[in-house]
């Protein structure tokens, strides 16, 4: 399986003007192939100039980030973006979009419609192909934007707090829908998010980032039994453990800005 | 008007009847304003300077039904399309260009700027000396003047472009030549249609003026020769034919557009 991430001493400086911003600082980690990896840390901690570097949209100021031991050099097909705003092209209808990906790739239109499908089945959005966005509710864009991500098949998914504009009951629907797709596509998943409770359902280790600039706090395993369903796993000792310890370890960098 | 439609809808009944009240409530100030002027002419004012609106509509009518006015009217929707045409295939590019390069904008922005605060009819003697009396100078006229709404908002649109889409698409393979085709400008179409919409009345407001001095035909031909041979029925009912077709234009684009881009 390929997918592996590898990020070494990492430094990112916003330049505006005379004034430099550093957003990440000497970050080094790995995410190995098909692993799910949540990054969580304080607000304003670079855990989205991370995704951005990664994916090529941002220039590193230092350090080295490779993807299978090929250094990122801008975006490209083997990964794939997941925004908290869908970022869903208004023009396109579900099918549009979704095939986007495959066209640009060159694949016949019959074939890339046919694909298409697959994941838009897979994604129960079926019957909405020739809805247009504005259309859909934020839940359904949101399926509609990670059936375009996976029906190019990227090797690695980044995804941007993917799910922080929906309702709870819809986060945890597309959580588990989620970690269904996951399990069956053999992808890496770099997952940013602020939510404590959604990286330790979802992942298989979460990284905590030090607050402004970031770097790597610390890296959690989180062995839960992924047989059992939802309430099985969030009402269990283990959750709450894992949970809280994520939770502590935050708490440690967001304190100095929470003085009343 | 916003707040006046919703009120409207929430006392309207909706079907057939709810639609036709309110045409009526839509079209009733007019109806005031007309009896009015009916009452006033001959009255309040001499009518030979004043025509009543019943004389005015009966001439309208009366240039329709021979058809004495057809070919100035087909020659007037023309021009505008010609220059309404231009101006959007110009603006468009330009706008689009002066947002996404910094040379562009540099070099175009000094003369839209010179040329924003020139009411257009100033320069149709400047015109009429290059192409004369005629459709060029009216083209030119129109086009110049739709020109700047046009620009100023596909370039607007074409720089707030959301930034995700653009890097959706990189993600997927799409190449930095083709990001414009593919995500710029379909990201634009609804302020480049926002654009068009302000420029259509723009477009008739240029060729009125550019006939009234520089042709000796259409539309703007007609009220000035028949000002000066104080024939006023006509003059006025050219007037009212100008409005109209302006009325037309704009809620055939508004109708068309609704059905092109469902999606916006």
């Amino acid at each position: 399986m390929d997918g592996h991430v590898v990020v070494s001493n990492l430094e990112k400086v916003y330049q505006s003007g005379a004034s430099q911003t550093k957003a990440i600082e000497d970050l080094s980690f790995e995410a190995a192939a098909g692993e799910f990896l949540s990054v969580v840390g304080p607000s304003g901690c670079g855990k989205s100039t991370l995704l951005y570097l990664v994916a090529g949209f941002l220039e590193r100021t230092q350090g080295t980030i490779s993807i299978d031991d090929v250094e990122v050099e801008g975006p490209g097909t083997d990964r794939g973006v997941v925004f908290q705003d869908y970022a869903l092209f208004p023009w396109r209808t579900v099918m549009g979009n979704v095939k986007y990906g495959l066209e640009e790739s060159g694949v016949g239109d019959e074939e890339a419609e046919a694909t298409a499908q697959r994941y838009i089945d897979m994604m129960d959005l079926d019957g909405f192909e020739d809805t247009y966005p504005k259309e859909l509710s934020g839940g359904m864009k949101q399926r509609v934007a990670l059936a375009r991500t996976l029906a190019y098949d990227p090797k690695i998914l980044l995804m941007d707090e993917p799910f922080g504009a929906l309702d709870q009951p819809l986060r945890e629907a597309l959580q588990d829908h989620l970690i269904d797709i996951w399990s069956d596509l053999e992808k890496t998943v770099l997952f940013i998010t602020h939510d404590v409770e959604e990286a330790v359902y979802l992942s298989e280790r979460v990284m905590i980032m030090t607050r402004h600039p970031g770097t790597k706090k610390s890296i959690l395993d989180i062995d839960l039994d992924r047989s059992l369903d939802r309430e099985a796993i969030v009402t269990s000792d283990a959750f709450a453990d894992l949970k809280n310890e994520v939770w502590r370890s935050l708490r440690e960098e967001t304190e100095p800005e929470v003085s009343l | 008007m916003a707040g006046a439609t919703a009120e409207r809808s929430e006392l309207v009944p909706d079907g057939a009847l709810g639609s036709a009240i309110s045409f009526v409530i839509e079209w009733f100030p007019l109806v005031i304003v007309t009896a009015l002027w009916e009452l006033a002419s001959g009255w309040a004012v001499a009518e030979s300077i004043l025509p009543p609106p019943s004389v005015v509509l009966v001439r309208t009518f009366d240039m329709l039904a021979t058809g004495s006015v057809l070919p100035e009217l087909l020659l007037s929707v023309y021009r505008v399309a010609w220059g309404l045409g231009l101006s959007i295939a110009v603006g468009v590019l330009l706008g689009i260009g002066m947002a996404r390069s910094d040379s562009v904008e540099n070099f175009f922005e000094v003369f839209l700027a010179m040329l924003y605060p020139i009411p257009k009819t100033a320069l149709v003697p400047l015109a009429l000396l290059w192409f004369g009396r005629g459709t060029q100078t009216a083209v030119l006229i129109i086009f110049l003047a739709c020109l700047l709404p046009i620009i100023l908002n596909s370039y607007n649109a074409a720089r707030t472009v959301d930034q995700n889409l653009i890097w959706s698409a990189q993600m997927m393979g799409t190449s930095d030549r083709k990001i414009l085709w593919k995500i710029v400008i379909p990201d634009t179409i609804p302020e480049i249609v926002t654009g068009i919409r302000q420029a259509i009345p723009i477009a008739f407001i240029a060729l009125t003026g550019a006939e009234l001095i520089g042709a000796t035909d259409g539309m703007g031909a007609i009220i000035r020769s028949a000002g000066q041979l104080g024939i006023y029925p006509r003059m006025f009912a050219a007037i009212v034919l100008i409005s109209a077709m302006a009325f037309i234009a704009l809620r055939g684009f508004d109708r068309l557009e609704r059905r092109v881009f469902v999606w916006t």
